[in-house]
């Protein structure tokens, strides 16, 4: 969706729970009830309901709540007194807000004459002269100049209208990108110990300057004192920059925006007087003379700049060929010494124009002289003027973001899978040579390697999103199943701005819902039952993502009944899928819930049912890399998490050989890795192969045979056995002959080139060349937990 | 100022931004009295407080009558020093400040 | 290296715009609902540059600006506050408290992105 209409809805669905919030507040102000802390958070909601709407242009919205938003104001202040009759005005002007608000969203109309009369009523309460300033200019919050917002052009420009070409002045024609003379300027930059303590970085104001042009930086540390003298955080450094740039001096005073309080600077042009004083902090303020000057040239404001101006073609038509070799007027140092002196300046009558250039240089001259009409504006205009002297501005990374089809994205992604895979193959060719790590090749491939790692990582960070797009669903499904199973439920989420891989965001929705379905259906108790049991009516389910691992984890948490263990357990007997005996822990129990066969028709409801059992939502997010448990605690309520990679791109894997095939088990599900001793290997009915690690026993499988590759397992202490922990808590060793390392693998769908194999789950492309199969962890141990529930009694029998 | 004349060795840290100005200042005062090699081999910031901080010390390291010299600059630390006008800075002859 | 930018603001609406500019100029954005979370992240996580809304609940954006430069280990970090035109007096007061910049709401995304790659190091 459009990113602008996708912020837009976001915005009305915050609305609808702003004005919830605000209509709660409002209803205790009339009870009485309210505190500060509600008037605060009904200020806030509607602060944030204007505030949006200032972003999306909604006049009629941001007018009405302004009031709104002042009248409370008044109240935070206690400028004014909360009364019944207040919030009762109050309460009925929210109808008329959430009326605006309907309306923004809908396309419909107020009712004019309600709206106008509310806000009448609400002026009246704090009294006319107060709201005066405000019927004058309902938008002067925001400068609602028609900085409409665009997503869709981040990198657009305001197109800068060029006034005509004054009366009597030869008419030229402009080119479309006028050849602007550079301009050479010296800016004089002393930064004061504050500005360092906001965080300001002279370092940093030196790099914007040079990328308005090439400057030449002159740094003065006369004052600099030695260390046993100098206080640490004391600004002592001031520098003298010499700046050719296109650039206008607003462009210039832009880039000292947010320092410009905590130091001195001074802009002339090269040659010409200082073009302003105005920013000193006055405490530091050493110079009448300069002061004085200012003042002075105040009145005559106009005429030197156009003095000024005028000045401007005799410079720069003479600098504009070659500005690097042409004789400036005086060397540089020189100038910047005269400049830092406090007056010698004098202000010189500038030369009147000498127009002797070719006409397009006319044409460069006469740009120049429009442009520099920008700060002609007074003051308080100046930084209205700003935007457009800026995007007017050529700044090469002014563009910084850049709308790009996703296909494209995908392109260069396989193509940097290709890349990793083919660096590889050639590391390991160089290896095979016998070339020594230190020789020159191996040293530049190790350069390429890192070098590699940091395209994929940056590649990968394009397609990066925050989950918020996912969550932001989920409110609204909450409240649906809420009512349709007739709970009260406040859903709290947390972590909306983790970031995941593309691919892994459009795959979060189905697991996400399903939890939180099944947590509101079967883990929360009805208002009733919670009552009983001493809980609120109203049960809470948090919906939260977090980093953890190199992975991202979605927890659905609910604070409901928890499992019942002993159903759970009578369920899973009477399927077959555990023995009568079998001695499971909670979490095993808990963790039964998916197993393959677990859920039915009769054991789920239509909610969280719709056909699909947890085993269901367990092989999604397995097909994905990834794992979910759940943890319940009886009374308390139940958790699930979920777990998954950050991309489905790469993978660190542990690579094996196994009946002579090299396959990557994912470290994610690996535990350890140990050599079988045979007494520790027993044959449960003669051939199935359990291994003792440490106080139990697990499934011991062997790969090989798991895969069909060959018929015999392998002889146990021959091999190497890799413990693997399935998402449900499921251990199993599996039996390979080697392990040959572990390394990060770019993952090739099997689907997309084979047919789906059992206990693989993809494929990827080896160093050497070779396709590695990737295990299907999940799918090799539950196999042999399904076809052996045995094995769980086998525990009992052996310890 | 006499005293232990053993190099003395100072590796600077990546960051040297606001909060590193005054650890710095106190490290590189507690290595006075002796010739000082700074490695700046690490740095991927220099702030303005720092680069104070390090022509300060160079300064008064000469007046000690002590060498001070800085020792293989990362690109980004000789690119930030030519950035603020100081190139010259690790260029120089030790002895001399500016 | 990816730049890291903490967004602090208790409108997902405004979260959400910050983030959608942010993340399409390449920074990478983790964002916190209210002054306190803002800290705790900030604290958890570190930020090369924190945008801090002004009007929040629990904590505002003075608090979330005496918070940072007072806490020795992301003093240095630079802020941006998210202030309107109109509002001078708490722009003052957020520079006196030691905001490194600001950015006038609504929000231009180009001016935007200026402002935080003009502080960030």
């Amino acid at each position: 969706m459009d990113p602008f209409e996708s912020i837009k809805q976001t915005f009305f669905q915050e609305c609808d729970e702003l004005l919830t919030d605000a209509e709660q507040g409002l209803l205790d102000m009339e009870s009485g009830t309210a505190d500060s802390e509600t008037i605060n958070a009904v200020f806030r909601a509607v602060h944030s309901v204007k505030g949006g709407a200032g972003a999306f242009g909604l006049e009629d919205l941001i007018r009405f709540a302004h009031v709104f938003e002042t009248i409370m104001d008044e109240l935070r202040s206690e400028k004014m007194e909360l009364t019944n009759v207040v919030a009762k005005t109050l309460l009925r002007a929210f109808d008329v807000l959430a009326d605006h608000v309907a309306a923004a969203r809908d396309g419909g109309q107020v009712d004019e004459a309600r709206s106008s009369g509310m806000l009448d009523e609400l002026k009246a309460l704090i009294g006319a002269e107060g709201m005066e300033d405000e019927a004058a200019d309902p938008d002067e919050d925001f400068g609602f100049v028609p900085v409409v917002l665009d997503l869709d052009e981040p990198g657009g420009f305001v197109s800068l209208d060029l006034p005509e070409p004054e009366a009597g002045l030869p008419v030229l024609e402009i080119p479309a990108e006028p050849e602007v003379a550079n301009g050479v300027w010296i800016i004089k930059f002393a930064p004061g110990a504050d500005m360092y303590a906001k965080a300001n970085e002279a370092g940093l104001v030196l790099r914007e300057l040079a990328r308005l042009g090439p400057t030449e930086v002159t740094l003065h540390d006369e004052t600099l004192p030695a260390l046993d003298l100098l206080s640490a955080e004391q600004a002592y450094f001031s520098w003298t920059i010499r700046l050719t740039t296109e650039g206008d001096e607003a462009s210039i005073r832009e880039v000292f925006e947010f320092v410009e309080d905590d130091c001195k600077i001074e802009i002339s042009r090269e040659g010409g007087a200082p073009v302003s004083l105005e920013t000193e902090p006055a405490e530091e303020i050493s110079d009448d003379d300069a002061k004085a000057r200012a003042s002075a040239e105040a009145p005559l404001d106009l005429d030197a700049l156009l003095a000024r101006i005028g000045a401007v073609p005799t410079v720069e038509a003479v600098a504009e060929p070659v500005p690097e070799s042409t004789p400036a007027p005086a060397p540089a140092p020189v100038v910047l010494e005269a400049i830092a002196e406090p007056e010698p300046v004098a202000v010189v009558a500038a030369p009147p124009p000498v127009i002797e250039e070719p006409a397009q240089d006319v044409a460069a001259l006469i740009a120049r002289a429009q442009t520099a009409d920008v700060p002609v504006a007074p003051a308080p205009a100046r930084e209205k003027a700003a935007p457009a002297a800026a995007s007017n501005t050529p700044q090469p990374a002014a563009a910084a973001t850049i709308r790009v089809d996703l296909d494209r994205v995908d392109r260069l992604i396989n193509a940097v899978g290709e890349l990793v895979i083919q660096q590889a193959m050639l590391s390991q060719r160089v290896t095979e040579s016998g070339l020594a790590r230190s020789s020159n090749v191996a040293l530049g491939l190790e350069d390429l390697e890192l070098l590699t790692r940091e395209i994929q990582d940056s590649v990968m960070a394009i397609r990066a999103q925050p989950v918020k797009s996912v969550f932001q669903r989920m409110p609204r499904l909450v409240r649906e199943v809420a009512d349709m199973v007739g709970k009260r439920v406040r859903l709290v989420m947390d972590g909306e701005g983790t970031e995941v891989d593309k691919t892994v965001i459009e795959r979060l929705t189905d697991p996400i819902t399903h939890m939180l379905r099944n947590a509101i259906d079967h883990g929360l108790e009805t208002p009733d039952e919670r009552t009983a049991a001493g809980k609120p009516t109203e049960g809470v389910v948090k919906l939260r993502a977090l980093h953890r691992g190199g992975r991202i984890v979605i927890e659905v948490q609910d604070d409901g009944r928890g499992i019942n263990r002993p159903r759970v357990r009578g369920i899973a007997i009477a399927k077959g899928l555990i023995t009568e005996e079998a001695i499971l822990t909670d979490e095993e129990v808990d963790n039964l819930i998916f197993l393959p066969g677990f859920s039915t028709a009769d054991s789920i409801s239509d909610i969280s049912g719709r056909g699909v059992g947890m085993d269901v939502v367990r092989r999604s997010i397995q097909g994905l890399g990834g794992r979910i448990t759940i943890s319940s605690e009886p009374g308390k309520g139940s958790k699930f998490t979920m777990s998954l990679p950050l991309t489905l791109a790469v993978l660190d894997g542990m690579v094996v050989t196994a009946a002579e095939q090299t396959l990557v088990a994912p470290l994610s599900a690996i535990v350890e890795s140990l050599t079988p001793r045979m007494e520790d290997v027993h044959y449960v009915g003669g051939k199935d192969a359990v291994i003792r690690i440490r106080d139990s026993f697990v499934p011991l499988i062997d790969v090989g045979v798991a895969l069909g590759f060959r018929d015999t397992p392998i002889h146990a202490a021959s091999g190497v056995a890799v413990l693997v922990e399935s998402e449900a808590g499921g251990k199993a060793a599996l039996l390979v002959e080697a392990i040959q390392g572990q390394r990060q693998v770019v993952i090739k769908s099997l689907e997309a080139n084979y047919q789906q194999i059992d206990g693989v789950a993809a494929a990827t492309i080896l160093g050497d060349g070779r396709v590695a199969l990737i295990l299907d962890v999940d799918a090799l141990v539950t196999a042999q937990h399904r076809r052996k529930p045995a094995a769980r009694s086998e525990k009992r029998l052996a310890g | 100022m006499t005293s232990d004349q053993t190099l003395a060795a100072l590796s600077l840290p990546p960051v040297l931004d606001l909060q590193a100005a005054d650890p710095l200042r106190a490290e590189l005062l507690s290595l006075r009295g002796r010739p000082l090699q700074v490695d700046a081999s690490q740095v991927n910031r220099l702030g303005g407080l720092c680069l104070q901080v390090l022509m300060s010390a160079k300064k008064l390291w000469v007046e000690d009558g002590q060498s001070f010299t800085l020792e293989d600059p990362s690109e980004v630390f000789s690119e930030q020093l030519s950035a603020f006008g100081a190139s010259h800075f690790h260029f120089e002859p030790e002895g001399e400040v500016s | 290296m990816t730049k890291t930018i903490l967004t602090i603001d208790d409108s997902r609406t405004m979260r959400e715009m910050l983030n959608h500019a942010l993340v399409e100029a390449g920074y990478r954005v983790i964002q916190a609902v209210d002054g306190i979370e803002g800290l705790e992240v900030l604290q958890a996580q570190g930020a090369d540059v924190v945008i801090t809304d002004i009007n929040m609940p629990r904590l505002d954006g003075f608090g979330v600006i005496e918070g940072v430069r007072a806490d020795p280990n992301h003093r240095a970090t630079p802020i941006l506050v998210l202030t309107t035109e109109s509002d001078a007096a708490k722009k003052e007061r957020a520079r006196s408290a030691g905001a490194t910049g600001w950015i006038v709401k609504p929000f231009n995304p180009v001016k935007l992105v200026d402002a935080v790659r003009r502080v960030a190091a």
